[in-house]
Order: C-alpha cells, then structure tokens, then sequence
C-alpha cells in the first residue's frame, strides 16, 4: 500500500524520485487523486512554507521541495481534470514587460500549485498584451505580476492599466511581487494584494479565492 | 572636527576611511566596479548636466551597461576612486576598438567585439567573444536597458558530474592578460585616485556568473535555479569547484601581485548576492562550511602578502553573514542595502562599524533616487552620511548601480548633498 507518510516527507525533503514513485504507486492503487492532493501534497506544500517562513528552508529548499511536488501532480493532474475536482483558485502568473527573471516567478507558481491553485504560467518578459489575453481567455481569479528589477517595476502599472483599458480590472486579482515592490507601491499602482515572499502569496491568494477558508 | 585626518590625494582619503580613521570628508566612489557604476544613459545626461564636453560614452560594463565616469565626470562629482578592470569583460571580448552603437536612440561607444543582432521580437542578442556564430549568451528586451543572461544549459548526467566542467571560465591568466593588467595598474596606480581592481576568477557562485555568458560553449551547471538547488543537494560537486577555483585564484593574485605589489588599493573579491529583500539564500551554518573556507583562503594570502582591502558585495538582507564575513578577512562589504530586513543603518554602524568598511549604503536606488523627489533623496543622503561617516569606515556610494531612468536632477540632489554635509 501506498505510503503517505513517505510521500509527504519526499515533498519535504525535496525527493522528486521518492515522491514520484509513491505517486504513481498510490494511481495504481486508485487512491483519489484529489484526497492524495488535499490530504498530503498541500500539507507538505504548507509545512515547505512555515520552514521557509522560520527560515530554516530557504530558496534551495523551496525548488527541491517544488520539484518533488511538481513530479507528483504531473502524475495527479490528468486523474483530476477527469474527475472534475475543482482547484483552490486559478492563476494566471508572470513576470512583466522587460524583466527576464523567473526564480522569484517560479517559486510563487509552485507554491500556489502546492496549495491547490490551477496555475498558468506566461514565463517571463510578459507584454501587457499577453496579461491581458490571457485574462480574457482563462478568466482567472487571480493574476500574478513578477519583477525583480527596479527599471520594470513600472511595468506592473502599465499591465494593471492594459486591463482597465481592456474593461477587465473588475474581474480579477491583482497580486504584486518581487524585490523593487513595496506594499506602498502595490496600492499605488492599483493591485489588490501584494506578499513579500512565495509563502505569503499563497496566504494571500487563499484570502482572495476564499476568504472564509483563508489560513 | 575633532581627529580628522590631513589628505592632499582622493587616494589619501579613501585609506584614511578604509582604515577608519576620519578623512576630510566622506570619500566617494561612481563608477569603480561593476556593482558601484552608472547606466551609461546617465553618465551622458550628467555630462550634459555639467556643461561637459559632449562625447558618446563608452559602455565599460557590457552586462549592466554601465558608463565610463571620466576624469572631468569625476571632478564633477567628487569621485575619489578610479577602476582597474580585468582583461576581458563578462561577454568574454577585450575594453578595446571602441565603435559607436545606439541604445535605444542614445549614441554610445563599444568595444568592437560588441557584436548583437536583433531578435524577431525585437529583443537584442549579444554573443560570446563576439561570435555570432556561437548561440548567443545575452539578451536585451527591447526598449530596455540591459542585458540579462541566456542560460545555456547542456544535458548533464546528476549521477556522473565532473566538477572540471564548472571551472572551464577560470584559467591560468596568460603573459598576455598580465601585461594587460600590469599596464592598467599603473596607469590608474600613478594617478591621484584610489584604485579599485576587479580582476574577476574570485566569485564563488556568483550567479550572475554561474551562466558563464564569456563561454561559447559552457559546460557543467550553468542554469540559475539547477545551481541553487546544487548548493543543498550536491554540496560535494560545489566543494570540488570552489576549492580548485580558489587554488588558481591564488595563483593568480600571486602572478599579479607579483607584476604590479601594492599599485591597487582596493580588491573586487567576490559579487556572490547572499541576501535577499527580507531574509538569505542559505543559512549562516550553510554559508560557514560552503564560501567562508574559500573566502578566508583567498583573504589570507591577500593580507599576508599584500595592502589590498577586500571588498564583498552582497545585496539584500546580508548582516546576519557580516560576522562571517570579517572572521573570513573581508574588509570592506556593499552595497549595504539600508531597505532590507535587518539593515538598519544606526545598527550596522554601532555594531560593525569598527570592523567593517561600508562601501554604498548612500541612497536607496530601488524607490528613492530613481521614483524620490530632490529633496527625498537630499534628505536620505544626509541622514546616511550622518550615521556611516564618523570615525572613517564609510565610502559613499549608491546601493548598487545608478540605473537608467534615474531623473539627473535626483542624481544632482545626492552630489549636492554629499557637497553641503562635507563644506
């Protein structure tokens, strides 16, 4: 039988090939993908961030530990949209025009993954166009806006415009993050949240899709 | 002022900080390394500013685009401190046959292996070396101001790593490379500045040169997240290289050192960024076994045999490693983020001031100087002067690169303060 214990350390510890390989023992088994997810993958993903957040894991620790998870739900993905289970949220995820850093990015992708999000990740260097598109075709709950470079900061203001212009504001999310981004900025520029850290995004993003639920 | 030094040189005052005692009046670097420069849109605006004679700059910093700061700039400015660069720059081509080239509609000069071509999207690709026949290893997205690094990243066996493939970028320097070096030393060495030297081989895992962007053809672990996660999950792999990498580090201060003694002040060690905005990319425990052995290594032989300080640019929240840092023999630290958690500048000065150097630390330039008013970043400046200066230990300079879009009237209010707290 499956062992979930194992499982759930794999994640931790950031053992891809462990974590893999008791996924795929607990499909043949026909576990529920979506018990499998809310009862051992968003745990760990949860336990990840509270080392992070006590800073005892930092950004190493973080990618193994999404790594070992994105292994798992490669495997749990296709099982749950045949089952129809319903994400926490959906995401659409990027970093803005003319900042081609992805780190901060993917570590918020993959945290929100491992709370349950339905993420789409745009990459990096996203025009304001494509943000914009992207909203109108996947209709998420939230978008996510990356910078990690003071000179594209104001590229987070000028997406945030493209959707009013669009008429699309009202109709999602704003979160704001990365290294040149304060809290006071994010309010300036019109977001609707911001997190310092891809621990907090998930918090936050919880407190969007669910604030009745939100940690 | 009570204990203040007397000086005649910029030189003379940078020592007299780097050995804190108090100088004149608080030293100040633009433009001495590649982490303490200006984008080379405003080191054109600030000639302009200056009424100085009208000229395309050159780019001296391919990478960050950052500006050559000449002598006029410097009087203009105040800087007491003059670069002595290594032979190539971070593309791998030679400081040599300027030729001019457009930034975004800006006339500027580059070095004649400076050679890009344009992406479909409009983005511009830079090559190393300057050949375009190899894959390109840089790129600016359009409209913007630098470049940032193409991960070349070739299949690698996890289970069969050779760490000779991740020190292909640190070799031997050839007579040639000295003799560059000997003659730059000099020329900067006889003149009336401090001379910051940045002859690159003594990063440790700097990931702004982990993809290797001089290498055509770069082997090893090059991609960004894949060297992160090596720092936990093969820590034997990055032992091997860091300390073979060290061993001809110190080969190679020896050869230097050896061709131009005590013609440099100032040593460019390592750019390796430890902190991030509101806590580290590793642990203090991490940071001890994995870089404070090769750094203290590289520290040792620099201050048995040589005056050199060394310098060790760390962004972010770095003091938790500043006690780290001095047991390793680090002298001088930057860019001294102030915004950062944990880096309140009072407390960086009582608690380190008497052992630390810090070089940066001026104004904040993720919100201050670039989005600030005048008067803003006047008021920063002061205030900062005011905590760093007393006692020498303090070299002003921005917290990292004046980036482009900086208002010049911004830039102008710092000079303008650093000029009225030292009248």
């Amino acid at each position: 039988m499956a062992n979930l214990k194992k499982l759930y350390d794999a994640v931790l510890n950031g053992d891809a090939k462990t974590a893999v390989a008791v996924t795929q023992e607990a499909i043949a088994e026909k576990l529920d993908p979506a018990v499998l997810i809310s009862d051992t993958m968003i745990p760990a993903m949860a336990e990840v961030g509270r080392l992070y957040e006590c800073e005892e894991y930092f950004v190493p620790e973080l990618l193994l530990a999404a790594r070992a998870m994105k292994g798992s739900l490669t495997l749990l993905r296709p099982l749950l949209a045949a089952s129809g289970t319903k994400p926490t949220g959906k995401v659409v995820i990027g970093t803005v025009k003319g900042d081609l850093h992805d780190i901060g990015k993917n570590l918020v992708a993959s945290m929100l993954e491992g709370g349950g999000f339905e993420v789409t990740d745009l990459g990096a260097d996203v025009s304001p166009d494509k943000f914009v598109s992207s909203v109108r075709e996947l209709k998420p709950d939230l978008l996510c806006l990356s910078a990690l470079l003071t000179v594209t900061a104001p590229s987070m203001r000028t997406t945030i415009e493209a959707l009013k212009q669009a008429g699309l504001r009202e109709s999602v999310k704003v979160m704001v993050g990365g290294a040149p981004v304060t809290p006071e900025f994010a309010r300036e520029i019109g977001a609707d949240g911001y997190s310092e850290n891809a621990s907090q995004a998930v918090v936050t993003a919880r407190q969007f899709c669910h604030p009745d639920k939100a940690a | 002022m009570a204990n203040v030094s007397a000086v005649n040189t910029s030189r003379q005052r940078v020592l007299e900080s780097l050995h804190h005692r108090q100088p004149d009046r608080v030293p100040i670097d633009f433009g001495g390394s590649a982490t303490t420069g200006i984008h080379v849109s405003c080191v054109a605006k600030l000639r302009d500013h200056f009424g100085l004679v009208k000229h395309p700059v050159k780019v001296i910093e391919p990478f960050q685009m950052l500006g050559e700061v000449e002598d006029d700039l410097k009087l203009a400015l105040g800087v007491d401190v003059t670069p002595v660069l290594g032979p190539r720059t971070m593309f791998g081509f030679a400081n040599e046959n300027w030729k001019p080239w457009s930034l975004n509609g800006l006339e500027v000069l580059v070095p004649g292996n400076f050679n890009v071509t344009v992406a479909e999207n409009g983005d511009t690709l830079i090559y190393p070396e300057g050949d375009l026949t190899a894959l390109p290893s840089g790129r600016m997205p359009k409209g913007f101001h630098f470049f940032d690094a193409i991960i070349r990243q070739n299949h690698f066996d996890p289970d069969h790593l050779d760490s000779s493939d991740n020190l292909q970028e640190f070799e031997l320097l050839s007579q040639a490379d000295l003799d560059d070096i000997a003659a730059k030393a000099r020329a900067a060495g006889t003149g009336e500045y401090a001379t910051f030297a940045s002859f690159g081989g003594t990063a440790l895992g700097d990931i702004a040169l982990v993809p290797a962007i001089s290498l055509k053809d770069p082997r090893g672990i090059r991609d960004v997240a894949e060297w992160y996660v090596s720092t936990r999950s093969r820590r034997n792999y990055i032992h091997q290289v860091f300390s073979r990498q060290v061993e001809i580090a110190i080969e190679n201060l020896q050869r230097i050192y050896q061709r131009i003694g005590n013609s440099i002040d100032v040593l460019f060690l390592c750019g390796t960024d430890f902190g991030t905005q509101t806590s580290s990319f590793c642990s203090v425990p991490t940071f001890r076994e994995l870089w404070l052995p090769y750094y203290k290594q590289m520290c040792d032989w620099i201050h048995s045999h040589t005056s050199w300080k060394v310098f060790k640019h760390s962004c972010g929240s770095s003091e938790r490693f500043y006690e780290s840092f001095i047991e390793a023999g680090i002298d001088i630290v930057n860019p001294v983020q102030c915004s950062a958690t944990g880096m309140d500048p009072e407390y960086l000065k009582s608690k380190y001031g008497e052992r630390l150097v810090f070089w940066g630390g001026g104004v904040d330039t993720q919100q201050v100087l670039p989005f600030g008013t005048p008067q803003e970043v006047r008021e920063q400046v002061l205030r900062r002067c005011r905590v760093f200066s007393p006692g020498g230990g303090f070299v002003f300079n921005t917290i990292h690169n004046i980036q482009a879009g900086t208002p010049v009237e911004n830039i102008v209010a710092m000079v303008d303060a650093l000029r009225s707290f030292s009248a």
